[in-house]
This record gives C-alpha cells, sequence and structure tokens, in this order.
C-alpha cells in the first residue's frame, strides 16, 4: 500500500502506479546498459582466452582431421547453448560440415539413463556407448560444478578425448579438474552474462577449428 | 578477429522495442498468458526461451508458465496450444514460412507476438506490423543466430520483463489492452475452422464456424464463398467481408 512511511524514495515502486512512460524509460535504459555490459565482457573474454583458444582450436582442428568427432553437453540454458554449437559444425552457415552432436537431442536415452542409473550419468553413460580416442567432448556450464558435466568430461578423458569446459564465475570445478584439457572461464556472476560470451565463445571455436582446417572460407562476421 | 559479433551494442530504437515488449509479456502473465516459444531452423533458442522462464537462473524470481514447441507441423502444434491472451514468441529469419504462417493468424487466434531475428526485416501481415513487437539486429550475416546475439535478446526480455512485475499498479487487468474486440464495426481476423455447405443438413447456407481472437464463432460466408479450413477471413459485423490471401503479406 502507499502508506509506507518511505514510499516517497520509490516513487515507481506502487500500486496505484498509473503512468508507463517512467517504466518504459528506465527499461530501455536498463536494457542499453546490461548490453553494454554484455559487450565489455564479451571483449574481455575473448581478449582472455585467445591463447587457449587457439590451442583448442588446433587441437580440435588436428582430431576433426583425423576422423574424430565432436559431442556437446550441458544442463538447462547451457544445453540449449551447446546444441547450438554442436550444430554450428554439423550444418553450419558457412564452410564444410563437421560431425558434431549435442548429448541431450534424445529424450528417449536422456530419461532412460536418468530414470535408470541416475541423472549424474545422463552424459557418461551416452559416451561410454559413443565415444573413442580421437573424438571431442565440450561441456557447458555457468558455475562449472555440474556433476553430471564433471562425470562426462572424466570419463571422456578416460577414453582419450580432448575434452573443453565452458564455465562462469571463477571456473568452478572445471577449472581445476586434471579432466579437463581446456578451460573457458568467463570472470562474471551474472548466468546470464557468462552465457551470451560463452556464445561467442564457442562460435570463435568454431571459427579458429575450420582457420586450422584450411578450409573453405567460412567468411568473416 | 570478427569484431562486428562482439561489437554489436543495442541501439536506442532496440532498447525501446525490448522494453514495450516486455512491458507486454508483464502484462499477459499477470493476465494468465502461457509464454509460446518457436525456433525452426534453430530450436535450442525456443528451448532455452521456455527454461528462463519457466526455470529462473535468480533464486525467487517466479515461474512463468512458458512452453517451447518444436518439431514438424509447427503452425498446427501453435494453432492447438494458445488461447486467447497467450503469447507466441518466435526467432527466426523474416522468410521462415511456418513463423510467417504463425505471425499472419496470430490475431484470429488472439496471441500477442513477438519476433526475434536478424538480416532482412519482416513485413506487415493483417496489422500493419508483422508481429506486435519485433525485436530485429539488421545484421545481414547468417551466422548472428550463433554468436549469442539473439540470447542477449532473450535474456534482457526476461529480465525486463521481471522488472516490470514490481509495478504492480502498471500491470492491473483493465491497464490491459483488450484482446476482444466485440465491436461490431471493427475489422476482425478470423481462421476458417469449418465450412457450412449451402443446404447441408443440420446448417445454415453459406456459413462456417471460425475461430477470432472472441473464440469460435459461425459467420456468413456467402460474399467469400466458397471457404476452406484454416483459411484468413476479414470480418465485419458477423459476415466474412473478403478472404486474406497468401499474397496479401508477401
Amino acid at each position: 500500500m502507499t502508506g509506507e512511511p518511505t514510499n516517497f524514495l520509490y516513487p515507481f515502486i506502487d500500486a496505484q502506479e498509473s503512468d508507463s512512460g517512467p517504466l518504459l524509460a528506465d527499461l530501455a535504459a536498463s536494457a542499453r546498459a546490461k548490453a553494454a555490459e554484455s559487450v565489455a565482457l564479451r571483449r574481455s573474454t575473448l581478449d582472455a582466452n585467445a591463447d587457449l583458444l587457439s590451442r583448442a582450436a588446433a587441437e580440435m582442428a588436428r582430431r576433426f582431421a583425423a576422423g574424430g568427432r565432436l559431442f556437446t553437453f550441458g544442463n538447462g540454458g547451457s544445453c540449449t547453448d551447446a546444441t547450438t554449437l554442436a550444430g554450428l559444425f554439423a550444418r553450419p552457415p558457412g564452410g564444410d560440415a563437421l560431425p558434431a552432436w549435442s548429448l541431450t537431442a534424445d529424450q528417449a536415452i536422456l530419461t532412460a539413463l536418468g530414470n535408470d542409473v541416475g541423472f549424474e550419468l545422463v552424459f557418461a553413460r551416452q559416451l561410454i556407448a559413443r565415444a573413442a580416442a580421437g573424438d571431442v567432448a565440450i561441456a557447458m556450464s555457468t558455475s562449472g560444478t555440474s556433476p553430471n558435466l564433471l562425470a562426462g568430461l572424466a570419463e571422456a578423458r578416460q577414453r582419450g578425448l580432448y575434452t573443453v569446459g565452458f564455465a562462469g564465475y571463477d571456473g568452478g570445478a572445471f577449472a581445476d579438474s586434471p579432466n579437463v584439457d581446456a578451460c573457458f572461464v568467463v570472470r562474471s556472476q551474472s548466468v546470464h552474462r557468462i552465457q551470451e560470451s560463452q556464445a561467442l565463445l564457442g562460435y570463435q571455436l568454431w571459427l579458429a577449428v575450420h582457420e586450422r582446417l584450411g578450409g573453405k572460407d567460412v567468411g568473416a562476421a | 578477429m570478427i569484431t562486428t559479433a562482439i561489437d554489436r551494442g543495442l541501439s536506442a530504437d532496440l532498447a525501446e522495442d525490448l522494453a514495450a515488449a516486455a512491458f507486454t509479456l508483464a502484462k499477459r502473465f499477470a493476465a494468465g498468458a502461457t509464454m509460446w516459444s518457436i525456433a525452426p531452423g534453430s530450436e535450442p533458442h525456443a528451448l532455452h526461451i521456455a527454461v528462463e522462464f519457466v526455470h529462473p537462473v535468480i533464486m525467487g524470481k517466479r515461474a512463468l508458465p512458458a512452453v517451447a514447441l518444436t518439431g514438424a507441423d509447427l503452425v498446427d502444434q501453435v494453432r492447438v496450444s494458445v488461447r486467447p491472451g497467450d503469447i507466441v514468441v518466435a526467432v527466426s529469419g523474416a522468410d521462415d514460412p511456418h513463423v510467417r504462417s504463425v505471425m499472419r493468424r496470430a490475431p484470429a487466434w488472439g496471441a500477442t507476438t513477438i519476433w526475434i531475428g536478424s538480416g532482412v526485416r519482416p513485413r506487415g501481415g493483417f496489422k500493419a506490423s508483422p508481429a506486435d513487437h519485433v525485436l530485429w539486429l539488421d545484421d545481414p550475416d547468417p551466422r548472428v543466430p550463433a554468436t549469442g546475439g539473439f540470447v542477449l535478446l532473450y535474456h534482457l526480455l526476461w529480465e525486463l520483463t521481471h522488472v516490470c512485475f514490481e509495478h504492480s499498479g502498471l500491470l492491473k487487468p483493465e491497464a490491459a489492452e483488450e484482446i476482444c474486440v466485440t465491436c461490431s464495426d471493427e475489422v476482425r481476423l478470423g481462421e476458417v475452422v469449418a465450412y457450412s455447405d449451402p443446404g447441408a443438413n443440420g446448417h445454415a447456407p453459406g456459413t462456417a464456424r471460425v475461430r477470432t481472437a472472441c473464440g469460435v464463432e459461425t459467420v456468413a460466408t456467402t460474399l467469400v464463398d466458397p471457404v476452406a479450413p484454416g483459411e484468413l477471413v476479414l470480418l465485419q459485423a458477423g459476415v466474412a467481408i473478403s478472404r486474406l490471401g497468401e499474397e496479401a503479406d508477401r
């Protein structure tokens, strides 16, 4: 209600509010500020990870050239970003298609494994069935601590896959895990901003792999 | 190195479009809407949008009804899913035939539409704008969908929508615009559900059951006969006055 003595400090947070003009102006300003924050983080993330990205792309290109394949996985929003990344490799808007799949694409397998052996093993078990030495695994996460991603990375590493982790914050458990060959950390506390930078990192990784493969030009954005 | 994908900021126009779309979303959700997301060709975006609203990453933010529709027969899926007052958010280029069809039909279903995309902008349909809210990155590069530009847009949409929930006074039902236009003089869009053959048993001749934002109603079709299920017609005062052909939005 409006009777609170401090309400004059918050003129817009009010059930009696009727003019949407100030709110819309605030929203637009907030959108621009958050977008600017996202741009700054994307730029600093690419700078901080440039060398690692180059090394990871070289190793991935070497494996693709030798017949290796890519498996991506994640949970929630990161699962969708991992699926977008696999799609970028397998059905690229330019350049050659490379074999890549998201391990969350099949609901039957995901629910069968989740139900029978537990959610922690939904990715590891698929890698046991499908992956071989010479392949590549990419786990996308914001926390870097998800048990099913860590289990998947451990299984991948043990099977001779090249393992790549995407994490936010300080990298979580991915950062110092011996099962992660290349760990890309987006140093932010915001899940949204982390995912936006990870999407660009993934895109740059795809671009760099194609540069290393020396195939047809995929163009410059 | 690519620079545009990194430096792509938010123009003042797009920021205003986002603000308006978020305010609409908040009003619709407050009135009980469900949000349906589609993204033919880049379905992970539809899934990401739904999970964002259903299971917020920020603790304490309310879960909102959002569902991704994926797979075949997308137009049929949306048709059977939406109810008047619901929201349809699409992520696609301007030329995607499924999204174009959904956007054309949405006014007949009483759905509010948001269209996120990049490249050449979509053109108008029944209304002047092809969707109620168009959130567009005017970058012709076909790789824009994979660089995080769309992720930023729907993240912002979610963040701004939740800011709106702090302004309950602006989300009251009377503040929301009317979905069902009952004024009989207004031209409305309808989608034919079933056609009644003239003189067919049990049906009035020259009528059809037509879905509009107000529900399914029986209208006279003598001016436009014959009509087939799925066709779009313009209605005025209980009469179908013309057909909205496929060319209408080309």
